[in-house]
């Protein structure tokens, strides 16, 4: 038996931006930038990044409150995310047999506001008498997963990868993996994030953040820029609508495009520091299993978190792998860097891209850094015809993925 | 602590964890039936009971005799007047 081939046939964002995927792509066409100086992050003690991009959080009240009740920022985010993808896509979720359409949401570990929020209840006391009885549901690693597949009622699979920044693009490849098999005919997939100072703090320790642009937010994060000085934490959630294209055709679906590849591995070598031959492994399996060879790519949209190392090892590997003459961009320098989301939110981003014939550059980018310029960095809108493009994602831990997808 | 200011403390958890207009907060009002709680939210009236009164309850074997908001009422009077008794938990 063959495999099913992979349609995206709706998406729906909650970014820096705000509510919707064409507030997002509006935001990133007129190159502005959502990251501000966080008030009261200065309390924080020892913390010297005091950025970040937070997305608006409204309309939760429309949300019931039964349903509400086991949500945290990062599960509004990603139902709110995932109703507007299903309603994208036209596909109700009751229009398809129930165990037949399910959901994989990840994230980095679930919310950290809600985690935050039960040890500092419990630790003065060491007493759990007065711990609420939502927040261990408002905090598990598959809240968002959970709430999502509770708010539509979905029946098929419900799971969650949880692969800090890789988890979004993991969510959407194991759909892709599981829909290619046939045992599921539409899946929900994406990732969620919640911006937290404890968050931007576990980069911070490990000087992976930026610190130099407290008093000018808007000029970092800088992905491939000589003046890079590291991550900018943001947050918010994307979701596509995957379906067999069996599926999607027999509804008459609207195909936004074909997911054709999919890789996702470990360097098995360190756990922080990126890995130029793993990344580089990763991105080949990818167009191998797309069928896709160099120089056939028309875009990358790159990982790119404004770390010293990272840029560099990302630029070197896409040049080996890729060529120098396919443009590439990443998106952090306009919405920070939104962790477990940020593989689905620049994936559909990616998708905006391919629907309007326009790569979008990166922001930020003054002056190429000499280490990252082995590769065709976009600097400025580009009209370009997007058959065939890239979606990188590397993670803490030294997981890395990669994604392809074809024009429908 | 008079009974009129327990009910106004105990009506103010089911305004703001449970999101419930104060016309709705009757006292025959039914906890599960007419105002739409479950078994969930009884552990979150708890610990928002526990919270406003600055008493444990978790304890209390009376806790599964309420049905109505008078109940809890009810139920709250009788605790301040065993705290203030200095009583072990009912």
């Amino acid at each position: 038996m063959g495999l099913n081939r992979v349609v995206v046939t709706g998406a729906g964002a909650v970014t820096p931006y705000g509510r919707g995927v064409a507030t997002m792509m509006d935001g990133l066409a007129a190159g502005k930038s959502c990251v501000v100086r966080m008030e009261g992050w200065e309390n924080q003690g020892g913390l010297k990044s005091l950025v970040a991009a937070p997305a608006p959080l409204s309309g939760e009240k429309l949300i019931p409150r039964q349903k509400r009740r086991s949500m945290s920022r990062v599960s509004i985010f990603a139902v709110q995310a995932a109703e507007d993808a299903l309603a994208d896509a036209g596909l109700a979720a009751g229009g398809i047999p129930a165990d037949r359409i399910g959901c994989i949401v990840g994230s980095t570990l679930g919310s950290a506001s809600a985690i935050s929020e039960f040890y500092e209840t419990f630790l003065p006391t060491r007493d759990i008498s007065m711990i609420p009885s939502m927040l261990f549901f408002k905090s598990m690693a598959h809240t968002a997963a959970m709430n999502v597949a509770q708010y539509l009622e979905l029946k098929g699979y419900v799971m969650a990868t949880c692969a800090a920044c890789a988890s979004g693009l993991q969510a959407i490849g194991t759909g892709y993996d599981l829909l290619r098999l046939g045992v599921q005919d539409a899946l929900l997939c994406g990732g969620s994030e919640e911006l937290h100072p404890s968050v931007t703090g576990i980069f911070d320790l490990l000087f992976a953040t930026s610190t130099k642009y407290n008093d000018s937010p808007q000029k970092t994060p800088r992905p491939f820029d000589a003046d890079r000085d590291g991550i900018v934490c943001g947050e918010g959630a994307g979701i596509v609508v995957l379906e067999t294209l069996d599926h999607a055709r027999s509804r008459g679906a609207r195909i936004l495009a074909e997911v054709a590849g999919y890789n996702t591995g470990g360097s098995g070598d360190h756990v922080s520091q990126s890995n130029r031959e793993s990344v580089t492994r990763c991105m080949r399996k990818t167009m191998e299993d797309a069928g896709v060879r160099k120089g056939e790519l028309d875009y990358v949209s790159a990982h790119a978190t404004a770390t010293v190392q990272g840029d560099q090892a990302e630029a070197e590997a896409i040049c080996e792998v890729a060529g120098d003459a396919v443009p590439v961009s990443g998106l952090k320098g306009h919405m920070g860097h939104t962790l477990g989301a940020s593989g689905a939110i620049e994936l559909i981003a990616t998708i905006g891209m391919m629907r309007s014939g326009t790569i979008l550059p990166g922001l930020n980018l003054e002056r190429v850094a000499p280490e990252c310029a082995v590769i065709n960095h976009v600097r400025e809108p580009l009209s370009r015809e997007l058959e065939v493009v890239m979606k990188n994602c590397f993670a803490f831990g030294g997981v890395d993925a990669a994604l392809i997808l074809k024009k429908a | 602590m008079d009974e009129k200011e327990i009910i106004r403390l105990t009506n103010s958890i089911f305004e703001e964890s449970f999101e419930i207009e104060p016309d709705r907060l009757k006292p025959e009002a039914r906890i599960f039936e007419d105002l739409g709680l479950d078994s969930l939210d009884i552990v979150e009236l708890v610990v928002g009971l526990q919270k406003k009164f600055g008493v444990k309850l978790r304890d209390s074997e009376k806790l599964r005799e309420i049905r109505t908001l008078a109940d809890v009422y009810k139920f709250m009077l009788e605790e301040k007047v065993r705290l203030e008794k200095g009583d072990a938990p009912a």
